[in-house]
């Protein structure tokens, strides 16, 4: 009896935890409000292309590199925010995933960042290239996850627009230290290498220990 | 029960009484509580970083330190537009929109008071640099006085990023509205960098850097800060009349009020954009012919600073004894040559032409304008010198004239001592123009001075080869 009642209910079980992990995964996305960071990172690589079309931006120079840092830093504090999240102690208490959902979560916008700053810069001449998206998004991004574990999800906003105040400086003074990655050439090793390690230690920390939970502003 | 009763009726009047020092009250709460306290000092740090470490690269020119401050303002107005989004989205993001709706306040004074403490902190910070900024330069200057409509412009671009920040966290109350505020006023800002294909985007702070000399030869207009202060408050007002516009913000006359005054400040926005329409870009200046003083737009009397035959403008004062040391074994190694200057005059940068500089007047005088930064300029400007007078305006407009022309004019930098005689244009030379370049500088002075004497109008004319230089 137990053997004929369970030989059926076993692939039934087994769709179940299949469907119960893909909405585990959509239910973890709404809560960081991924669909609407995917609509705003979508307008940004829209505005970016508008930007590049009708010459918004600076033409020359290492000014002209302050356009596309406006966009990737801005898009990676998109990123910070999504880190937020509204349940706090009981989902970490309950979520034994989430460690992986944080990381797939961060891992996914930051593709999806690049690809649609990408894409909004495709046939235009983006001063930098795909390279330097890569490499800016990826490094703001780290920045901004690592605040977010500081200082909250919410506010973890901060950390890449204080980057901008720097990045601005570097580009319109050509500094040449790698950590000021906006400002270094793409095929630039040691800035790759500053932001891959900003970014690696960001989305760990992250990934690990979550957004930090903030009671207030 | 009696007693508490009558104590209310003692109370209501008092308060209703004294509405401005409710709303005074109000605005000292927001000013505790509001979170740009903590942010204080991080954004300190980042004004001192830039604009404050940028414009003190410049030469300590009143008018010239301001326009470079405005013109790195695009994080500080971004910052300050994420940072006034934060707090325009409060009520919804503590989920206390009901609760104080329920307060005596009507909802507009209460969206007022929490944008206008917001705006007060980054006015403070705001304020500080300036004061840093203006003091040392103070300092430092050696002619003329602080400028303040470039100051007002920055105060009202922040205040305006704030108040627009603000109104789109308060109608947007999403945690992606911040970055996304942020990322908007940036743009904004960015786009008056690039105002030489759009008029419109003088209305931006962030014109770009002006020539080292603006104000000092020539009054500097106040015609486009005025269109850019004008502009901005009517933006900036319209931004606070909006806050008054939903309907949790207070009755209908109320909200009426709101509206008006949004319609106002739309007004005035517009009025500014129209004005810049008939914007012209002077060498001096912006000129707009509603606004504009012709009176004053003559030069500027001054006594030059001279040490022997370099004289300068007092506001330069600081660089004279540094172009005394670059011009004199320039100068003297061509005295007495047909056509050499005999003496070095600063000049107003919208008199010296695309070169910078020129040779002019009999005797003859080199003139020359400073560029914007103190970045190696003593170099280029004697460089510049010898081009000028061996090649004259279209060699030095190019690459040093023709290849006799660039030896010689390599040559004689050596034999001057100059540093870096192998500059930009000169280095692209080709090993024969070098090799002809080290042959004229090894020459003795009278020797190369001897054939300079005949050969001069004929290397000038440009019919002396490179294998005919000595």
């Amino acid at each position: 009896m137990t053997i004929a009642t369970g030989a059926p209910a076993l692939p039934r079980a087994g769709l179940t935890r299949q469907a119960a992990g893909l909405r585990l995964v959509w239910l973890h996305l709404l809560s960081r409000r991924v669909p609407v960071a995917l609509i705003a990172l979508a307008v940004c690589g829209a505005v970016l292309r508008a930007a590049l079309v009708w010459h918004w931006g600076p033409g020359s120079g290492n000014a002209a590199l302050q356009l596309p840092a406006l966009f990737e830093i801005g898009t990676a504090a998109v990123i910070a925010v999504t880190t937020y999240s509204p349940f706090g102690e009981p989902e970490r208490a309950t979520g034994r995933w989430l460690p992986w959902l944080r990381l797939g979560t961060a891992l996914g916008l930051t593709a999806a960042a690049i690809g649609l700053l990408g894409a909004g810069a495709a046939g235009e001449s983006l001063p930098g290239g795909i390279l330097a998206i890569v490499r800016n998004v990826a490094g703001a991004a780290g920045i901004g996850l690592l605040l977010a574990a500081v200082i909250g999800g919410a506010l973890a906003w901060i950390g890449p627009m204080a980057y901008l105040v720097i990045a601005e400086v570097a580009l319109l003074q050509a500094w040449t230290s790698p950590w000021t990655w906006p400002a270094r050439p793409p095929h630039d090793r040691g800035a790759a290498i500053c932001a891959a390690l900003v970014f690696a230690a960001g989305i760990t920390i992250t990934a690990v220990r979550g957004a930090r939970d903030s009671a207030g502003d | 029960m009696t007693t508490a009763s009558i104590s209310l009726r003692a109370r209501v009047p008092r308060v209703r009484a004294r509405p401005l020092a409710a709303a005074g009250r109000l605005l000292r709460l927001e000013l505790r509580r509001n979170p740009m306290v903590w942010l204080l000092l991080p954004l300190g740090a980042l004004m001192g970083f830039s604009p404050y470490q940028v414009s003190m690269e410049y030469a300590p020119v009143w008018n010239l330190r301001a326009s470079v401050m405005l013109d790195h303002f695009l994080p500080l107005v971004a910052f300050g537009a994420g940072a006034a989004a934060w707090m325009g989205s409060r009520e919804a993001r503590r989920r206390t929109t009901d609760m104080v709706t329920t307060t005596p306040r009507p909802g507009w004074a209460r969206k007022l008071a929490t944008c206008a403490a917001t705006t007060c902190w980054m006015l403070v910070a705001y304020a500080c640099l300036v004061a840093l900024l203006y003091g040392v330069t103070a300092r430092q200057a050696t002619w003329g006085g602080p400028v303040w409509w470039p100051v007002a412009v920055g105060g009202a671009s922040l205040a305006v990023s704030c108040a627009l920040g603000f109104a789109a966290g308060m109608f947007i109350p999403s945690r992606f509205t911040v970055p996304l505020a942020a990322l908007a006023v940036g743009m904004a800002a960015l786009m008056g960098v690039s105002h030489s294909t759009n008029p419109y985007a003088l209305l931006s702070g962030a014109d770009g850097i002006p020539p080292s000399d603006i104000g000092v030869f020539y009054r500097n207009p106040p015609d486009l800060a005025v269109i850019q202060l004008m502009f901005l408050i009517g933006l900036g007002i319209a931004a606070a009349g909006a806050l008054g516009l939903p309907a949790s913000s207070g009755g209908p006359w109320l909200r009426r009020s709101a509206a008006a005054v949004t319609v106002v400040g739309l007004a005035a926005a517009g009025t500014a954009v129209g004005l810049t329409g008939t914007a012209s870009v002077r060498p001096t200046g912006v000129v707009i012919p509603a606004l504009h003083d012709a009176a004053g737009d003559g030069p500027i009397g001054y006594t030059p600073a001279c040490s022997g035959v370099v004289c300068i403008h007092p506001a330069f004062r600081a660089y004279l004894a540094d172009l005394v040391t670059a011009f004199d074994p320039v100068l003297s190694e061509v005295a007495g040559l047909p056509g050499a200057p005999a003496r070095a005059d600063q000049i107003a940068s919208s008199d010296a032409g695309d070169v910078g500089a020129l040779i002019s007047g009999s005797p003859a005088v080199f003139r020359f304008a400073l560029p914007a930064t103190s970045h190696s300029f003593i170099g280029d400007l004697d460089t510049t010198l010898v081009t000028l007078f061996i090649g004259g305006q279209p060699a030095a407009k190019g690459n040093g004239g023709t290849p006799a022309q660039q030896a010689v004019e390599s040559g004689l930098l050596t034999a001057a001592g100059v540093q870096g005689a192998d500059s930009a244009a000169l280095s692209q030379a080709s090993p024969a123009i070098s090799h002809a370049a080290a042959r004229f500088a090894a020459l003795s002075r009278v020797a190369r001075r001897t054939w300079l004497a005949t050969y001069l109008p004929a290397l000038r004319a440009g019919h002396i080869t490179l294998v005919e230089v000595p």
